[in-house]
């Protein structure tokens, strides 16, 4: 047997499929260039608008140089590739710039109203003639954080149980289940607000309150939650489900200790979809919490301040001021949906439900 | 000695296992079968699966279910715990015997079946939740079954199913952490420590590579002093080297699966009386 050890120090990792012969990178390099050139010569010497010479002019000259560059380098059999992708790549920048778009525009508008104060004071004597060093967001805040609340204390649990009927009990009315959770999710937001105040607002029951706006927007959430649930508990290997009954457990423990601690991930994920679903709702609160400009602690009683309300009234007050405030509330708001949506991408299982 | 006497009027290819032919099976003669079926028919939906299967297991006996796949072995096996109702169709006549009572009489409570006929499946399935040492208490925790000694239980189950040496020092990695082949020995840890009367496995080695087969035939012929085995394996081999008794089942061109010949695994092997057993288990056919 041979005892000399093999010197592996000098070795290095290698990459042989990423390399690339010169005429494909200077093709794909003229893909990219010649068009952006053929662009910029016309949006800075004509006064066509952007977006048509994005359309008539850049896309079909830069499909054109894929597919003649394409068939140059690498020849006919690539050409689609070529054209897939250079598609995807548009359709891809397109989207990207629209949601860039919408960020950068609120957060530099709102950034300007953003203090500290913003956040805690809440909305009493303000006057749009109030310099925006005084008053601010958060008796909206702790309102839509009330609503929210509610909203899932009641959605969750029912979610969940109808998401455990169809998929766990597979009772007579799974099917039915799933189709009116189905056609909720169609539900108009602001039906459900009326839905609210014609049942419990009119009739006296309770008044406007965060209570209503949460019974609100639990008819919302209600839907997204079923059936993320529902996915998630699918994913759950029925093998698990057989151990367990094989093992002697009644079908509630399977469900309580293995199919549920199994999905939590998944079920967290669902919460948080069902939040992000209506945190930013406007119509059915308009209907069930009207607005105040106090902080009000109590959320079974008196009308709640809350922040998509909140943006509704300033941007229509036309001063201002006022509009800087409502640019700084969604704002705030956009901070809450991304904070909501990194817990989900912390909580999600990797490669699994999202 | 009444259930292990399967109907003398028995017809066609059918074995009646009963006959006392060695020294091992005349202890058995005055013990009850273990577990038994009679008559048994099983579908799914409009289609026979099974038809007229009669086979009693004696008790602390380890019996092979051999025959080519989807001859119904596993559907078989799934019938006596009761697992069979949760498929989808699922219907049976007949009758199954464990210790004396048809456990598909309706007061016969299915999760107290399922506590004492355990369940080893064809793919490791450990709770990927659970640590190594919840999972081998997980089932006494399910079943609800009040114990007192936690570590002498994952102790003793784990070294029945031969796994001890190889966890002992991280009970509390998770149960993905294992090996495939470990997974399975964990899986059947677990079954074991819920304490069944009879094991029933499906196809436990199929996934698993020769170490890991070797490991749990071992542990088979282990707790088989104390437990009546069942398990179906397509490896003849597996069967030939775990099993008292082997009983040969086939499905042919579409009909229900029956059975061709049962008996002592020496005789199905060695002696078969039908040609079509001989065959099959030669690797003629199959």
């Amino acid at each position: 047997m041979n005892t000399q050890t093999l010197d592996t120090s000098t070795m290095k990792p290698q990459y042989p499929w990423k390399k690339s012969r010169p005429t494909v990178v200077i093709a794909n390099s003229l893909i990219v260039v010649i068009p952006m050139s053929v662009y910029a010569f016309f949006f800075f010497f004509t006064d066509l608008p952007g977006a048509l010479i994005f359309i008539a002019i850049f896309l079909p000259i830069q499909i054109a140089m894929a597919v003649i560059m394409t068939i140059f380098a690498l020849g006919k059999r690539r050409v689609g590739d070529a054209v897939l992708s250079v598609l995807s790549v548009t359709a891809f920048s397109l989207v990207l710039a629209l949601l860039g778009s919408v960020l950068l525009s609120v957060a530099a508008r709102g950034l300007p109203a953003m203090r500290f104060s913003f956040l805690t004071q809440n909305n009493i004597y303000i006057s749009p003639t109030t310099e925006l060093t005084y008053g601010g967001v958060g008796h909206a805040l702790l309102g839509t954080l009330t609503v929210v609340a509610i909203g899932t204390v009641i959605a969750v649990p029912l979610g969940i149980a109808s998401a455990i009927y169809i998929t766990d009990m597979k009772g007579r009315l799974a099917g039915f289940v799933r189709f009116i959770v189905q056609a909720m999710s169609g539900v108009p937001s602001i039906v459900a607000g009326l839905f609210i105040l014609a049942a419990f607002i009119l009739t006296d029951f309770v008044g406007f309150s965060a209570l209503t706006g949460g019974l609100a927007y639990a008819i919302l959430m209600l839907p997204t939650v079923a059936r993320t649930s529902e996915e998630v508990l699918k994913l759950v290997p029925k093998e698990l489900r057989d151990a367990a009954t094989a093992l002697g457990s009644s079908r509630a423990r399977v469900i309580m200790r293995i199919v549920l601690p199994t999905a939590k991930a998944g079920i967290i994920t669902a919460v948080i979809l069902g939040v992000a679903r209506v945190v930013g709702e406007t119509a059915p609160l308009l209907l069930t919490t009207s607005n105040t400009n106090g902080t009000n602690l109590n959320p079974f009683k008196d009308p709640v301040a809350t922040i998509p309300v909140y943006i509704f009234q300033f941007l229509g007050s036309g001063y201002e001021s006022s509009i800087q405030r409502a640019w700084g509330a969604a704002f705030v708001l956009m901070i809450v949906v991304a904070i909501l949506f990194a817990l989900t991408r912390v909580f999600s299982p990797k490669g699994k439900a999202r | 000695m009444t259930a292990l006497q399967v109907d003398p009027t028995m017809k066609g290819n059918q074995v009646n296992i009963s006959i006392v032919e060695d020294h091992q099976r005349l202890k058995l003669v005055d013990s009850v079968a273990h577990l038994e079926t009679q008559g048994l028919y099983v579908w799914f939906g409009n289609r026979m699966i099974l038809a007229d299967i009669n086979l009693a297991f004696p008790e602390n006996s380890v019996t092979a279910l051999i025959g080519p796949s989807g001859c119904g072995k596993s559907t078989f096996i799934r019938v006596l715990n009761r697992m069979h109702e949760f498929i989808p169709g699922a219907a049976l006549a007949g009758k199954v015997f464990y210790e004396g009572r048809d456990i598909y009489e309706q007061d016969v409570d299915p999760v107290d079946i399922r506590t004492q006929v355990g369940m080893v499946f064809q793919k490791p399935n450990p709770f990927p939740t659970m640590s190594i040492k919840d999972n081998v208490l997980s089932g006494l925790r399910l079943a609800q079954i009040p114990f007192s000694n936690p570590d002498e239980i994952v102790e003793t189950c784990l070294k029945k199913a031969s796994l001890w040496n190889e966890t002992k020092d991280r009970l509390d990695a998770s149960a993905q952490s294992l090996s495939g082949g470990q997974q399975q020995r964990l899986c059947i840890a677990r079954a074991l420590a819920v304490n069944p009367k009879v094991l029933l496995m499906d196809e436990p080695c199929s996934a698993l590579d020769p170490g890991s087969t070797r490991h749990i035939e071992e542990t088979i012929r282990d707790i088989s002093k104390d437990m009546t085995v069942v398990i179906v394996t397509h490896n003849m081999q597996q069967a030939l080297r775990v099993s008292d008794y082997t009983a040969f089942f086939l499905a042919l061109d579409g009909n229900p699966g029956q059975i061709v010949e049962a008996g002592l695994t020496k005789d199905v092997f060695k002696n078969a009386k039908d040609s079509r057993t001989h065959d099959y288990v030669n690797g003629l056919f199959g």
